[in-house]
């Protein structure tokens, strides 16, 4: 039950074939059952099930809210949540209980939907592992699905190193291990430079950053205003379309969202390609692709060419400064929207008490990880008198010309962009480690940061299991503000790549057998 | 005829301008270097340290920023002549203007909640308008720096 | 250290011309109570003996108006000056993470109209900043302003004033406005040095300002006294800031330098947070004072900023700049460019809410204190002095006005009573026109009883102060009491005269030797026989008769 999508249980709900009640504490006997994934940082056991109750009630009384309605969902503890920690994964703002909801957070609870909990992040969400947090890192499910397993076994004479566990990527690991280990049927998580699609392809689910100004940021902890959205993971397209649809739409509290009345939409059944213009950025062949990866991007242009669509190459010359520049206006934005954690309204507060400045200091020092503190000191650099110009407006000036790469390609007959997300699957935690923070970032980020310098939207669809059964996403960029063409290919793709589900039998055992024990139960 | 092209481009040096994104972090140029250790100078770690009230912990945290440093200077080589600065992908749209009501406001209870300490209805903080102290008082590592600051690498 | 005494400004300039900055040289008489102008003058070498070269000070102001809205800048709680602390605070003011800045339409309105109020060119694309420091009132630990591209810019403001040796000329000067920018204001620290801690509230956290940027035009504390003032009866007339300095709604740093006339400026140091209209000159012309004493003394100015001490009448040193400030300006990401409108370029397919037109706030701009002024010297043929006093008193030009419209006497001659007896008794009581115990009309009546030759002037007088005991009786029922009324009988008159005349024989004398001076005598006693009821007119002219009744001594 718990592997059904989202709309499947949704139609199951309505038709009284599970309770909401009985859904969600299914759900939060998994993520006990899953807690070595450390997916979850805080699990919010006692109000769930009340909302599960109400929903409940509102479905005896016919008087259903939504889709959505009875729905478990996941968020990732970066989104403010009213009455309920949100920690960042941060040392800063552990115990720190939001007075108010982020709206998208509100948006779904008014829905109906059940937040299970708060996901795992790496630290203010400054990562592309999930590794970099204060409640430790995030594991794949994928380490100990049965097509990994299985593939280990007859690589036996490798280190047992390759065996340990494997990163999720990040930084909305959380999230993505949550979706994948069926915990919820949907999860947010947040995109700035790939911090959804990322762990999305190396989870194997769906992944879908929004345009920029389609879904609003109030409430959501910034880690780059200018480039962050609210990311959307789920199993299937259609589960993104729906929640998606909820999602959308222009916030007064949120000056960033457009004005533009928002539409949600149903995907159709079947797409035609024929008039469909794929493009293929040569630029994303880039040196560390792994071969794997190749091979399936490859393919799938292929499986595009022969349904009818045309695939051409395309150039976006300024592909490779996108890390760099990426790189001066994140810490810039970082170094200013963490000038707000001093400890006197909120957060962690040190002891230090001689004057104002030694407590911020201190606090300071106390509540952020490296990562953090290092992006913070080179963002003031980059915006210090001296180098403001040569650094920061520079570093903008690279961003538009990223930005109008896309805007020619698209305005060149090209509808959708078919592109590698990341540079292979997911690597073991032993090995990401042993290159730095930034370092992994940067080559991690490199096929998804573009997208967020230029706001476009993009997906990531799982297409394919590596030689070691992990997945291997491709990701789909669209033109601004069209999702729905864009959810529309990504759709057409996922039904015919038939990515196979995650087999994590031996987890779900405990929760499988309840559900033989119940099944003879009748729902009131 | 596609597998041909990607195989193509497998072989091809892949961008035009300079080198690859992986690439980009990797060593720099001996001049690159000596020009980015020349700006880190005890005087600017000092700065940054009381303008971000955040301190370099160790010798890693000073690696840290030189190595962001010298990554980012790696902008200087891309031609930018005529380009104007991107401050938002929102650049044409105009700014949402809110009516003038009081719609907010009474929240004294739960935002002092969240305040680790507080005095009756106040936030507090310690005595004000008292700077961070100067180098040789402060309790940071750049203190240790300072005698080899000669030879500093 | 005794304040030093200052020279009036003496412009070469009168009547400045728009557009020229005017530059007047001021010769600083040293003061000679205070010991330590002179003190250093025996070590000083040839070169710096010069104490007579003349100093030129150059002051310019930037003043933080309050705008006067009903909710913040960038969030939507409420604006007032006294609440209980924090209880005006939303998330966003206390700058909880994940809240975003939402802008205000009246504060945009506000600025706009401010900017064309002073001449300046309306930048239809305006963007904001954020300017970056921490102090425990800022909880962001960064300001919302707008630093690269602001609202308004290159504008000017007129003032007046008083010159000449009675203080009765007025001379007009004008500084030029840099730029006008919105920002928000900080909450407040309250400092509890008995334990040791700073009280933080956020109520004013996040209100809209209005940052008036002034350039240099200035050359001591009268001018930017004078400014201020203009500047404040302005935001207060368009109704963008109530400018009241007392509840913090108008702010004043003042950058002031001194130099040699043509020579470099020298270096300049901000004093901030001028609270008050009445230290605002005192605390520039002390600054302007101790930078001269300094560089005489062979000292140097720090570029360093200074607090005014109100109770010792000096500056103080405020922070310390060791290790320069940086704000590390960026641009704000959360807000998009603010864009406005005029009549030509209306947007056809947007709410009109979402429509600043600044022609529309052209038009609803009501009048100006200097046309207010212009209208009253043209209309009652009051003199331009006089206008000044009666805009720059709240409340006083209507009161002026109700008067002249219910009284016969002439404007000329109701201002007479109005700038010296009634605004003399406000400001020996310290109360506000709106305070006063006597209303408008209560005064025409009074006015009118005087203008129909019911009483004399010196009656009305008294008769004035009965009233200001506010007990609101009219004047003609105090008069009747009292007895007041000018004598009107003629042999009454006449009999009295007589009398006087009769006890002040040696006068009468020296009247007729011919010394009229002493006639003056004569009617002053009369009028103290009649308790002020006899009109001096009349007494004079039946003195002169009954003088001239007597016979003359011919002379040979």
């Amino acid at each position: 039950m718990l592997r059904a999508s989202l709309r499947e249980i949704s139609a199951a709900l309505k038709e009284g074939q599970v309770s909401p009640v009985e859904l969600c504490q299914k759900c939060l006997a998994l993520v006990k059952a899953t807690k070595f994934l450390n997916a979850y940082i805080t699990v919010a056991e006692d109000t769930a099930l009340k909302q599960a109750k109400a929903s409940e009630k509102r479905y005896r009384q016919g008087q259903r809210l939504g889709d959505l309605d009875g729905i478990p969902i996941a968020m990732k503890d970066n989104f403010s949540t009213m009455g309920i920690e949100t920690t960042c994964a941060s040392n800063m703002l552990k115990g720190y209980i939001p007075p108010y909801n982020a709206t998208v957070v509100q948006k779904l609870l008014d829905q109906g939907a059940i937040l299970v909990g708060k996901t795992n992040l790496d630290e203010f969400a400054m990562g592309s592992g999930s590794t970099d947090g204060a409640f430790g890192p995030v594991r794949n499910p994928w380490s100990y699905s049965q097509q990994y397993r299985e593939k280990c076994v007859r690589n036996s004479s490798m280190q047992n190193e390759d065996c340990s566990w494997l990163i999720t990527g990040g930084s909305s690991g959380g999230s993505a291990a949550a979706v994948s280990s069926f915990t919820c049927f949907a999860a947010l998580g947040s995109d700035t430079g790939g911090s959804t699609r990322n762990p999305a392809s190396l989870c194997g689910v769906v992944g879908l950053k929004p345009t920029y100004g389609v879904v609003s940021r109030h409430g959501l902890i910034p880690l780059v205003n200018s480039m962050d959205v609210p990311g959307i993971l789920t199993r299937c397209v259609d589960d993104a379309a729906t929640i998606l649809g909820a999602l959308g739409g222009h916030d007064p509290k949120d000056s960033t969202t457009v004005q533009d009345p928002f539409h949600p939409f149903h995907l159709p059944s079947m797409t035609d390609m024929n008039n469909l213009c794929i493009g293929i950025p040569k630029e994303y062949n880039a040196p560390g692709l792994s071969s794997e990866t190749l091979a399936t991007w490859s393919k799938a242009a292929i499986l595009f060419e022969k349904a009818g669509a045309k695939v051409v190459e395309v150039s976006l010359p300024h592909t490779c400064y996108s890390i760099v520049c990426y790189h001066v206006l994140c810490a810039a934005e970082v170094a200013s929207n963490m000038a707000r954690f001093d400890g006197l309204e909120y957060g962690h507060r040190s002891s230090a008490d001689k004057s104002t400045e030694a407590l911020y200091a201190a606090t300071r020092r106390e509540g952020f990880n490296d990562v953090v503190r290092g992006r913070i000191l080179s963002g003031n650099y980059f915006l210090l008198k001296q180098n403001y110009e040569s650094y920061f407006i520079k570093a903008q000036k690279v961003r538009r010309l990223i930005a109008s790469d896309f805007a020619k390609v698209f305005s060149s007959g090209v509808d959708v962009l078919l592109t590698p997300t990341t540079l292979g699957p997911a690597v073991p935690y032993t090995e990401f480690i042993k290159e730095d923070n930034r370092t992994r970032s940067t080559q991690d980020d490199l096929f998804t940061q573009a997208a967020n310098m230029a706001g476009l939207p993009a997906i990531n669809v799982p297409s394919a299991l590596s030689e070691r059964g992990l997945p291997i996403g491709l990701q789909f960029i669209g033109r601004a503000f069209c999702e729905l063409q864009l959810l529309n290919v990504a759709k057409w793709f996922e039904e015919h790549v038939q990515f196979p589900a995650i087999q994590l039998q031996g987890i779900m055992d405990p929760v499988d057998a309840v559900t033989q024990e119940e099944k003879s139960a009748s729902f009131p | 005829m596609w597998v041909r092209r990607v195989s193509a481009l497998a072989r091809a040096a892949f961008c035009s301008q300079s080198g690859s994104p992986a690439g980009l972090s990797s060593a720099s140029s001996p001049r690159e270097e000596g020009g980015c250790r020349e700006k880190v100078t005890l005087e600017l770690l000092d700065h940054l340290e009381h303008l971000a009230l955040v301190d370099f912990r160790d010798q890693e945290g000073v690696e840290r920023l030189q190595k962001a440093i010298e990554f980012a200077d790696q902008l200087h080589s891309i031609n930018t002549d005529g380009i104007q600065p991107m401050d938002s992908v929102l650049e044409d749209r105009c700014l949402y203007l809110r009516e003038d009501k009081v719609t907010e406001g009474n929240f004294a209870e739960e935002l002092l909640k969240n305040a680790n300490q507080t005095v009756e209805e106040y936030f507090v903080a310690p005595p004000g308008n008292i700077p961070l102290p100067q180098l040789e008082d402060r309790d940071t590592f750049l203190q240790k720096k300072k005698p080899e600051a000669e030879d500093l690498p | 250290m005794a304040a030093p005494t200052v020279s009036r400004c003496r412009s070469w300039f009168q009547t400045g011309s728009f557009g020229v900055r005017n530059v007047a040289q001021v010769r600083w008489r040293k003061s000679l109570v205070g010991a330590s102008t002179l003190r250093g003058s025996a070590s000083k070498t040839t070169a710096e003996k010069n104490c007579d070269a003349p100093w030129t000070a150059v002051v310019g102001l930037e003043i933080h108006a309050q705008i006067c809205s009903n909710s913040k800048l960038f969030s939507g709680s409420q604006v007032k000056f006294a609440a209980p602390p924090n209880s005006l605070v939303s998330f966003f003011d206390a700058s909880l993470p994940g809240t975003l800045p939402v802008l205000n339409r009246r504060c945009v309105e506000a600025a706009v109209t401010t900017g064309l109020a002073l001449n300046c060119t309306i930048n239809k694309k305006s963007l904001f900043d954020r300017k970056h420091y921490f102090y425990a009132d800022l909880p962001a630990g960064y300001q919302i302003t707008q630093q690269r591209l602001p609202v308004a810019v290159n504008g000017s403001l007129s003032y007046s004033l008083c010159v000449g040796k009675n203080q009765n000329e007025m001379v007009s000067r004008t500084a030029r406005i840099r730029q006008i920018q919105l920002e928000q204001d900080s909450g407040k620290s309250l400092h509890d040095d008995a334990r040791g801690q700073t009280l933080v509230d956020l109520n004013r956290a996040g209100v809209g300002l209005m940052e008036v940027v002034m350039e240099p035009d200035m050359c001591c504390g009268e001018e930017a006294a004078a400014a201020v003032r203009e500047l404040q009866l302005i935001l207060q007339a368009i109704g963008s800031s109530q400018a009241n300095m007392a509840e913090g709604q108008l702010r004043v740093d003042a950058n002031i330098s001194v130099h040699h006339p043509g020579q470099p400026y020298g270096v300049r140091t901000e004093v901030k947070n001028i609270n008050s209209a009445r230290f605002l000159a005192k605390a520039i012309d002390y600054e302007i004072q101790r930078q001269v004493n300094e560089l005489e003394n062979g000292g140097t100015i720090l570029n360093e900023t200074r607090a005014f001490d109100f109770r010792l009448g000096c500056t103080i040193a405020m922070r310390d700049k060791e290790g320069k400030q940086d704000y590390r300006f960026m641009p704000e990401p959360n807000l998009p460019p603010l864009i406005l409108y005029d009549a030509k370029s209306l947007p056809t397919r947007t709410c009109h809410h979402q429509v600043v037109n600044i022609d529309q706030l052209r038009e609803k701009i009501p009048d100006l204190p200097s046309v207010k002024r212009a209208k009253l010297v043209e209309r009652y043929g009051i003199q331009p002095l006089h206008s000044f006093t009666l805009v720059n008193e709240d409340g006083l030009m209507e009161f002026f006005e109700t008067v002249v419209t219910a009284t016969q006497m002439n404007p000329r001659k109701v201002i007479g009573w109005i700038l010296k007896d009634m605004l003399g008794y406000l400001k020996q009581h310290n109360l506000v026109v709106e305070e006063s115990p006597v209303s408008p009309l209560l005064l025409a009546e009074l006015l009118n009883l005087l203008e129909s030759g019911m009483i004399s002037s010196s009656a009305a007088k008294q008769v004035l102060e009965i009233m200001w005991n506010g007990e609101g009786k009219s004047p003609a029922l105090i008069v009747k009491e009292k007895k007041l009324e000018l004598i009107q009988d003629q042999n009454e008159l006449e009999h009295i005269c007589r009398a006087v005349m009769d006890s002040h024989q040696k006068e009468v004398a020296e009247i007729k030797k011919g010394n009229q001076k002493v006639l003056n005598k004569l009617i002053g006693q009369v009028q103290r026989t009649t308790g002020g009821r006899s009109d001096p007119v009349s007494v004079k002219q039946i003195l002169e008769k009954q003088l001239s009744l007597q016979p003359r001594k011919k002379t040979p």
